[in-house]
């Protein structure tokens, strides 16, 4: 993988100046300029941000509507930008400040991270490999059941959404039982998991059960899926993640990447592309996820090697991180962060979003946004 | 609705009266003991500890306690606020983490509303600013209209280790807290404990 001129493969998403493909980095000459929606006679600019209630994180919505449809939505994520000071650092100190760059989805990007440096200095990482396995696909279930607490909140089903907020706690107490941290950081090293993984399976056989009990619920709710049906509706082949499978692509890095290897996986995939259509292929990969779990043998690392990491070498891998395929490319030095590239599913979900939205109206707005599963954290990123 | 209503009740009552302390996370908690490690974040100078620089990430020999009590309380809470604390939370540049969990305190096995402890939609009616993440140029400006369009008095809380010193990854937003509560990022047991010692509750 290196950049060249040539786009091959699925389009992941973009940093800085580089656009990232499944088989290729290619170095774009300047970032493409937004088109600017201009104005209609009639329309006006609601601006909804960058803090507000509702919203989680800082993000600003520019909104063009005559009204009550929303007929173009800009998002500008740009109000919470991080400069991670990363160049230079060791990889012990690069990690640490990995782990931070999107708390929810930490193991995701730790893993994600440790996989690109094991590909640059040729480090054998298989031992590891179902505990990272276990790791991610737990912080997917608790990504999916956040994504649908959010969805009947926005709903004003508020039975579901405190069901489902207990879950999700109880989701945060298992990984805290494993890990020692509820976000997993210092759970991550080169070919190796700190966790302690007795009766993970006993533990995860409940949140099954409970969550079947309130999928089934909502699923004969009516007024629920009359919310979610036929909103937000996008179908574009540059998506990623949940969202693409919703709307009938198969993309799962699980299957069409090489960095993590699962053994056998099934994609579900929806058709209408609509927030229901999301809805539904969460619901399905919470119960995949757990089912993946529990069919994942633990084994101890035996190798206990101190490896020398004082080289020098380029490397980069890409995973299924809960909302989309997440890349990270790094060039190290003796030792040191020399270069690194990182792309998140945000930036793609984000497109996705504001192509969403048009024809919709202001009820929606929060259905549609929630549906995607977006963290700014992520997208907004500077390695410095 | 009615069968939502009727569903929820067959659950029972799911909020837990005592925390259930089985569930204190190691990381973070007060950590003790000596320690000779090159700390990343120098929170280990001349053998003192200090809790608001430290991210808890484990790599030194400092044990940790699970005791919740990483908060500190710099002044009184204005007697008018006793009976019910509003809240707005702002991010100045989290990872998220800090946000999902001020979020998590009002889950069931929490219930944080029962010690009226509630989340305000707006500056405009919040008794408190509760500000996480490092210092980031654009969110500088929103904070200072949010703190100017808070009523007087107005209380401002530092949450995790981002907003206390700037973490690992930047520098701090603001200098002065009326509360700074520790944790990258501080969990339900530590916020729910500093809010209602502040408060002058018991936990
Ligand atoms: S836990 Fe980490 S951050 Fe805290 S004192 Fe130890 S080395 Fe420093
Ligand atoms: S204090 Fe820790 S958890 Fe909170 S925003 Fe900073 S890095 Fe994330």
């Amino acid at each position: 993988m290196q950049s060249f001129n040539k786009k091959t493969g699925r389009y992941i998403g973009r940093y800085k100046n580089y656009d990232v493909y499944s088989n290729e980095i290619v170095r774009i000459s300047e970032e493409n300029k937004e088109d600017i929606n201009k104005k209609l006679p009639g329309e006006i600019t609601f601006n909804y941000g960058p803090s507000a209630g509702g919203l989680e994180e800082s993000v600003n919505f520019n909104i063009i509507t005559p009204g009550e449809r929303i007929n173009s939505v800009r998002v500008d994520s740009s109000f919470k930008r991080r400069n991670i000071k990363i160049l230079n650092d060791s990889v012990d100190s690069a990690l640490l400040k990995v782990e931070r760059i999107n708390g929810y989805h930490s193991a995701s990007n730790s893993i994600c991270f440790l996989l690109a440096v094991e590909n640059a200095l040729n480090i054998e990482n298989g031992e590891s490999n179902n505990k990272r396995i276990i790791e991610i696909e737990l912080e997917r279930i608790r990504s999916n059941l956040h994504v649908i607490k959010c969805l009947a909140e926005s709903a004003g089903f508020s039975i579901p959404e405190k069901q489902l907020s207990y879950l999700i706690e109880d989701v945060s107490r298992i990984i805290s039982t494993v890990f020692k941290h509820r976000y997993f950081f210092g759970a991550n090293y080169i070919n190796d998991v700190n966790g302690n993984f007795n009766n993970l399976n006993e533990s995860i056989l409940k949140i099954k059960n409970e969550f079947m009990v309130i999928y089934q619920d909502l699923l004969t709710s009516k007024i629920f899926m009359d919310r979610l049906q036929e909103n937000g509706t996008v179908r574009d082949m540059n998506s990623t993640g949940p969202a693409a499978r919703a709307s009938g692509y198969n993309y799962d890095a699980r299957l069409d990447s090489s960095s993590l290897y699962y053994e056998s996986y099934k994609i579900f995939t929806g058709s209408s592309g609509d927030v229901f259509s999301r809805f539904m292929v969460r619901s399905d990969e919470v119960f995949s996820s757990i089912e993946l779990i529990e069919n994942t043998e633990i084994k101890e690392n035996e190798s206990k090697n101190k490896y020398d990491l004082n080289k020098s070498g380029t490397g980069y891998a890409r995973i299924e991180s809960p909302q989309g395929d997440l890349f990270y490319h790094v060039d190290i030095k003796d030792g040191r962060i020399n270069d690194i590239l990182m792309v998140s599913p945000s930036y793609l979900n984000i497109k996705l979003f504001e192509k969403a939205m048009p024809g919709n109206i202001f009820t929606d707005f929060f259905f549609v946004w929630e549906s995607f599963g977006i963290w700014i954290s992520e997208k907004e990123v500077n390695f410095i | 609705m009615s069968q939502w209503f009727l569903k929820g009740i067959k659950k029972g009552i799911k909020t837990e009266k005592n925390f259930d302390d089985k569930f204190k996370p190691d990381y973070p908690s007060r950590l003790e003991g000596k320690s000779g490690y090159n700390c990343p974040v120098n929170a280990i100078k001349n053998g003192e500890w200090d809790e608001n620089k430290c991210i808890y990430c484990g790599k030194c020999d400092l044990k940790p306690t699970k005791d919740e009590k990483i908060y500190k309380i710099n002044d009184k809470l204005p007697k008018m606020f006793k009976k019910s604390l509003y809240i707005y939370p702002l991010d100045s540049g989290t990872c998220g983490a800090c946000n999902a969990e001020f979020n998590s305190i009002f889950y069931p096995q929490y219930d944080a509303n029962r010690f009226n402890i509630f989340l305000s939609n707006t500056p405009r009616h919040a008794d408190a600013l509760l500000l996480m993440g490092v210092y980031t140029e654009k969110m500088h400006d929103v904070m200072i209209d949010a703190l100017d369009a808070m009523p007087d008095p107005k209380i401002i809380i530092g949450f995790g280790s981002c907003a206390l010193s700037g973490g690992i990854l930047g520098s701090s937003i603001n200098e002065k807290f009326n509360v700074e509560i520790a944790g990258c990022p501080p969990d339900p047991y530590t916020i729910i404990s500093a809010i209602l010692k502040y408060k002058g509750g018991v936990k």
